[in-house]
């Protein structure tokens, strides 16, 4: 357990507030246009599509006009835990002792989805066709990020080349150490309306770091053990009570 | 010695210790794994150095600011701008998305093109800019010749007050042509409302940062309303933890459980199309409870309370009316709204600092209803939040120098005598610039068309206007379309000539007063990338195109290029604002404003006959008498009684007395017969789905759900009661029919949608584009059915009915 | 035939030259031939002397005139041909007699067209190598990695990998990858081992040298 506090680098982590989240799909595209993602023609193929922060809706479940919809957006939790590790048979997945991020290396991957089925929170995409940037669209790759191939697995890096570019200009203006937000993710650079924090969870100076121990935080099935990084808030019991597996009356 | 089998196997084995010996084995493995991981249809994005460069984004005239970052000369990501007074760093999905409208090769244009085979056969071929130019330059000389300029006519998206729209305008003025239509969009009905109420002829506009309570009317406000970067970036203040103490609270009127609707405080769903009698509820509870604002309502409001005219006659005020028709009770019927919760959204809204009632519907890419309009924009005038902080404001123009006067010659001058096509501005529509639909019906109505040559400009009608169905046999009959659109959208598919535009990250274009914003702002583009193709930017196109018909044509176009036309505009902002800037400053900015507002005094700012706020608006009472004389000979027209209520009933008009020169509810009468069509068809808009001329990029298709689109189904939000009603489960097949057509799509169940109404998402369904958009889904513009909105004539779109049949 | 058989020195002998002439086949192959198959010549578009550009020649340009961070930290790399045409402007007054540089002007310059330098250290997609942190923050000489580029006359001849499309300089010019100097290879072990060398061990996590 010692290692997963990882109490000396970096843990980056994220928060997204829910009640601020508006559904408007920004973060996804963000992600895509930020990390050279391809589109299928069908994209409503969500078993073949790829999409490394996918949105899922939620309703209170309550008749019209009761109704409320929720989303969820739903990025690689970078779990301090992960589950995707330990059965990559290439060693292709790993976890980052600098950043605590979850690292997939394309070229090393063998494509045998191991790491999707152990994944819980399905957030890692298989690549069964050939990357599609058709008639031009190839024009707008950015050389950050490594497009992949055919038959290897991809999956939210919490956008590491950002990292790197905000190291790189914090090493040539002479500092070693990253201010706050200095580096954030695509998604959490396009949110509208701010809904999502990221930050250095070891760092107790970062918002973040207050922002968990909020009584309105929780994670995504979290009595599996996982440790996610991704941490959500929300005022809303309803919605709390979806984030795991209850039993009948064992919530709250 | 014998190379026999023995020997030949020590000669194996020599070679295999040998090789094992040498590098080769090893080498050759690592160069295989090597080899393996390239591709060679696994693209290597080129590296370069990178760069940002900030401009505007104009895909829609909301005017975000967006920085784009560039590798080398390409364009790799859009981002906002958070040094930008519009959007401050806030985006919408679609401008985001904007490299891909502009490197998607398979839907632009990459040069001019001309029709080969028959109209929509989609056989073309490549001519020059010269050959395109001269071709039409020939046939608008040869309608001039003939003396009927009026024969040409354009169809225009532009933002109404951009520099591309003025010179489109400009264009068929000097040819001499009246027929300059405009796509219809919600801030046309804005502008009558502060016309009528306000004696303003400009858009509204609402200052939403500084508000602390906002009773919205059905505008999608977080699904994309207006101009949603901004929107967004104000709606994060409205929450953000700062905020937290004095926070602003949402109602929103919305007949389904929308993004908005679900992050608002308070949800109301009345009956569609009742919003304004909701409004006035509202205005009843106020004005009952004494919750108004005395100070503006006595000494700044015109017809509030009952009064006497000039000759005598007592006419019944605002507050009557209200208060005698639309009790809580009433509403409750008409509505049906619970009168508890009328009074309580009532009290909220009086009781709250910085209240403002907002007008609209989904996107407002469509006009509304004007006495709806009126209904809730009177609220804001009962609280006194006329030009006040947080409130709604009257702003002043942008300062640009106009341009020198067009020049007419005679044949511009007799060709402008005609009446306009669709009757805007008559007396029967007189508040109204544009009617496409009327336009439609004038081409259908005729045995040949009144239209000869058809320009388009940034829009495509075929797949936008509702009841395109029309719109498209109205095209068939026009001789001669071009289309200057830089996609191969629907609209180009039809025309007979392309003359290609370059794509909004290729060009300088300028967007004045960006829709809704509450400050004169003049925002503009700087090119990103240089043009990728054989295209022209349309307003060197036009410009060029006036030189090339010479005359007064030519004499009216005196710039060298769209440039020097925009800075020509331009220069009369250098000495505007408190500091001096230059041509420099603003094109290195993207933008030009005065953030400061000078409130005006109430006495000074109304513009309408009375000099005061317009309850009772003398417009309009000037307009219907106007038009119930022209219809009879002189002495023989009546201005009151029966025989003035059945003229009113030709404008759709069905209420009586002074309340028609006041917001009223009026109920609109669906074409389609309840019997026959049970359910209400309401289009609704996402604002991860563009549903305007551009068509949604394919990274869009990433955030869509597959209880939305499915392969190329659509799913259409049904309530599981209704459903229920009709046999329908999760993903039942159906066939919707109105008496326009039929769509066949699937049902998605929905609490949160109002039982009775079908919801079907603009946006899909497209005939042309690339294979993205293909063909996904079905348009809701084929089987609408609009039917004139009282005064405006503007066709209404969300009153459509239906029978669903299980298919 | 049986008489011969039946020597049994000569025996040996003759079944022991078949496995000699396989063996030492095979290593000629192996050492010799196989680098001439894998290995296709490429000449640079233009002969470039870095003497004659460098510190100690004429010229006098430091190396960060050419090779330079901008400002957000990036690496400019090889330089454009605008930077060539600072001091290369007029193809009338040239500044030498050398005829590449009639090359550059004609070819290049005057045509604005940018010269398809092949690069010996260009590593694969999937690979990122941020210049600064290892030049600026590390200290580390040029030469380490790349060799003494600075003082050549004449660059070396680009040797492209016919099966990976690589330079031989990632594997390094001896066949065997065997190394002597620093810059001889650049592959990934080596960056793993100056990282292991340094006691920055944590650096050889996957995501720091991938992308």
């Amino acid at each position: 357990m010692k290692k997963e506090e990882n109490s000396k680098g970096n843990r980056y982590g994220m928060v997204i507030d829910l009640d601020k989240c508006t559904g408007c799909g920004l973060c996804t595209i963000a992600c895509a246009s930020e990390n050279n993602i391809s589109v299928l023609y069908d994209e409503s193929d969500k078993t073949r599509n790829i999409a490394w922060l996918q949105i899922s809706m939620v309703t209170n479940g309550k008749e019209f006009p009761e109704t409320e919809v929720v989303y969820i957006p739903r990025p690689c939790m970078q779990c301090d835990n992960p589950p995707c590790v330990p059965v990559c048979p290439a060693t292709a997945t790993r976890k980052d002792p600098n950043t605590g991020i979850i690292s997939q290396i394309y070229t090393r991957c063998i494509g045998c989805r191991y790491c999707m089925a152990a994944c819980p929170y399905h957030a890692r995409a298989f690549n069964w066709f050939d990357p599609l940037f058709p008639e031009g669209m190839d024009r707008y790759l950015s050389p950050e990020v490594s497009p992949r191939m055919r038959g290897v697995v991809e999956k939210c890096t919490f956008c590491h080349h950002r990292l790197m570019r905000a190291k790189s200009k914090a090493y040539a203006e002479g500092r070693r150490d990253l201010k706050e937000n200095e580096y954030i993710p695509a998604c959490v650079e396009a949110c509208p309306t701010k809904a999502i924090t990221f930050g250095d969870l070891n760092n107790s100076e970062h918002t973040i770091s207050q922002l968990i121990k909020s009584p309105h935080a929780f994670r995504l099935l979290e009595r599996l053990g996982t440790k996610p990084k991704v941490y959500y808030m929300s005022t809303k019991n309803w919605l709390k009570r979806m984030a795991d597996n209850y039993l009948t009356g064992e919530f709250k | 010695m014998e190379f026999n089998r023995r020997n030949f196997l020590k000669f194996v084995a020599g070679g295999l210790g040998g090789t094992l010996l040498s590098p080769l084995p090893w080498k050759l493995i690592d160069d295989i794994a090597i080899w393996t991981q390239n591709w060679a249809w696994v693209p290597v994005p080129e590296r370069g150095k990178f760069s940002y460069i900030k401009t505007v984004c104009t895909l829609c005239p909301g005017a975000c600011g967006i920085q784009v970052r560039k590798v080398g000369s390409r364009a790799v990501k859009i981002e906002g701008r958070s040094e930008y007074p519009v959007n401050q760093g806030a985006i919408c999905p679609l401008g985001m998305a904007g490299l891909q409208t502009l490197y998607n090769e398979g839907i632009r244009w990459k040069a001019p093109m001309k029709r080969v085979g028959p109209r929509g056969s989609e056989k073309w071929k490549e001519i020059s800019w010269d050959e395109a130019l001269d071709t039409l330059t020939t046939r608008i000389k040869g309608l001039r010749d003939k003396g009927v300029p009026e024969e040409l006519a354009a169809i225009d998206g532009n933002q109404s007050r951009s520099t591309m729209a003025l010179l489109i305008k400009r264009l068929l003025s000097s040819i001499g042509s009246p027929n300059y239509l405009r796509m219809p969009q919600e801030e046309d009905t804005h502008t009558m409302v502060n016309f009528l109420m306000q004696g303003i002829n400009g858009p509204l506009a609402f200052d939403l940062e500084n508000t602390d309570f906002i009773l919205s009317f059905g505008c999608g406000l977080l699904d994309g309303w207006g101009f949603p970067g901004s929107m967004l970036s104000v709606w994060r203040h409205w929450i953000s933890d700062e905020q937290k103490k004095h926070k602003t609270h949402v109602v929103q009127v919305d007949p389904r459980a929308s993004n908005t609707a679900s992050k608002a405080d308070i949800w109301l769903a009345p009956f569609p199309g009742t919003e304004a009698a909701l409004a006035l509820g509202i205005a009843h509870v106020i004005i009952k409870e004494k919750l108004y604002s005395k100070e503006f309502i006595e000494n700044h409001c015109f017809g509030f309370y009952d009064w006497f005219d000039e000759k005598g006659v007592e006419h019944k005020g605002f507050s009557g009316i209200v208060l005698g028709k639309y009790s809580p009770a009433n509403v409750e019927i008409i509505t049906g709204i619970k009168r508890r919760v009328i009074i309580e959204v009532a009290r909220k809204f009086a009781s709250a600092h910085a209240p403002i009632a907002l007008a609209g519907r989904g996107k407002g890419t469509f006009p509304g209803s004007l006495y709806e309009f009126m209904a809730v924009y009177a609220l804001n005038a009962l609280k006194g939040r006329i030009n006040t902080k947080g409130g709604t404001l009257i702003t002043d123009d942008v300062p640009l120098a106009p341009w020198a006067e067009v020049e007419y010659d005679s044949v511009a001058n007799n060709g402008l005598t005609k009446e306009r096509l669709d009757r805007a501005g008559t007396s029967q529509y007189p508040f109204t610039r544009s009617l496409i639909h009327k336009f439609t019906e004038a081409i259908n109505g005729n045995q040949s068309s009144p239209v000869d040559t058809l320009l388009l400009c940034s829009a495509n009608p075929v797949y936008t206007i509702p009841d395109n169905q029309s719109f498209i046999q109205a095209l068939a009959k026009i001789p001669f379309i071009v289309s200057l659109s830089p996609f191969m959208d629907e609209t180009s598919m039809m025309a007979d000539m392309i003359l290609p535009d370059h794509s909004h990250l290729e060009k300088m274009i300028d967007i004045v007063r960006p829709t809704g914003i509450q400050y004169p702002l003049y925002a503009l583009s700087q090119p990103v990338v240089k043009p990728l193709y054989s295209t022209r930017h349309s307003g060197d196109v036009i410009i060029s195109l006036a030189k090339r018909i010479g005359g007064s044509v030519a004499g009216s176009f005196q710039w060298a290029n769209f440039e020097e036309a925009v800075k020509e505009r331009v220069s009369g902002l250098y000495d505007a604002g408190k500091s001096k800037v230059s041509w420099e400053d603003i094109t290195k900015n993207g933008y030009w404003y005065t953030p400061s507002h000078s409130f005006g005094e109430w006495t000074d700012i109304f513009k309408t006959p009375s000099r005061k706020f317009e309850f009772f608006s003398t417009e309009i009472e000037l307009a219907l008498k106007a038009y119930s004389k022209g219809l009879r000979p002189v002495g023989a027209y009546a201005l009151e009684g029966k025989s003035f209520d059945d003229t009113l009933l030709d404008l759709g008009i069905r209420s009586k007395g002074d309340e028609v020169y006041m917001p009223h509810y009026e109920e609109l009468k669906s074409s389609g017969d309840k019997n026959q069509y049970p359910l209400l068809f309401l289009p609704i808009e996402f604002i991860n789905l563009a549903s305007g001329w551009i068509g949604s990029p394919p990274f869009l298709n990433k955030t869509l759900f597959d209880h939305q689109l499915t392969k190329d189904d659509l799913f259409v939000e049904v309530n599981p009661k209704t459903a229920s009603q009709y046999r329908l489960a999760e993903g039942s097949r159906a066939i919707l029919q109105s008496s326009k057509g039929e769509l066949s799509v699937r049902i998605h169940l929905f609490d949160g949608a109002m039982p009775g109404v079908i919801f079907v998402p603009f946006g899909l369904g497209h005939t042309a584009y690339d294979k993205y958009l293909k063909g996904k889904g079905v348009n809701p513009n084929e089987i609408i059915d609009p039917i004139e909105d009282p005064l405006s004539g503007q066709p209404v779109w969300w009153n459509t009915r239906v029978k669903v049949i299980k298919a | 035939m049986e008489a011969d058989a039946k020597k049994p020195g000569r025996l040996k002998m003759d079944g022991w030259i078949f496995f000699l002439v396989g063996l030492i086949a095979a290593l000629i192959v192996g050492w010799m031939v196989f680098p001439l198959l894998l290995y296709s010549e490429k000449s640079q578009p233009l002969i470039f002397s870095h003497a004659s550009h460098g510190p100690e020649s004429d010229a006098g340009l430091d190396c960060e005139e050419c090779h330079f961070f901008y400002e957000d930290g990036t690496f400019s790399g090889i330089p454009g041909i605008k930077k060539c045409m600072e001091c290369h402007e007029d193809p009338e007054s040239p500044l030498s007699e050398n005829s590449e540089e009639v090359k550059l002007f004609t070819d290049y310059v005057g045509t604005k067209k940018e010269i398809p330098w092949l690069v010996y250290a260009r590593q694969p997609d999937c690979v990122y190598f941020p210049h600064i942190a290892h030049v600026k923050m590390a200290e580390i000489e040029c030469k380490v990695c790349h060799g003494d580029f600075a003082t050549r006359k004449v660059p070396p001849t680009y040797k492209l990998n016919r099966l990976t499309r690589y330079s031989i300089d990632i594997w390094g010019r001896n066949i065997a990858g065997y190394k002597k100097n620093t810059w001889d290879t650049m592959k990934m072990d080596d960056c793993a081992d100056c990282h292991k060398r340094k006691g920055k061990e944590n650096n050889n996590a996957c995501f720091v040298c991938h992308k």
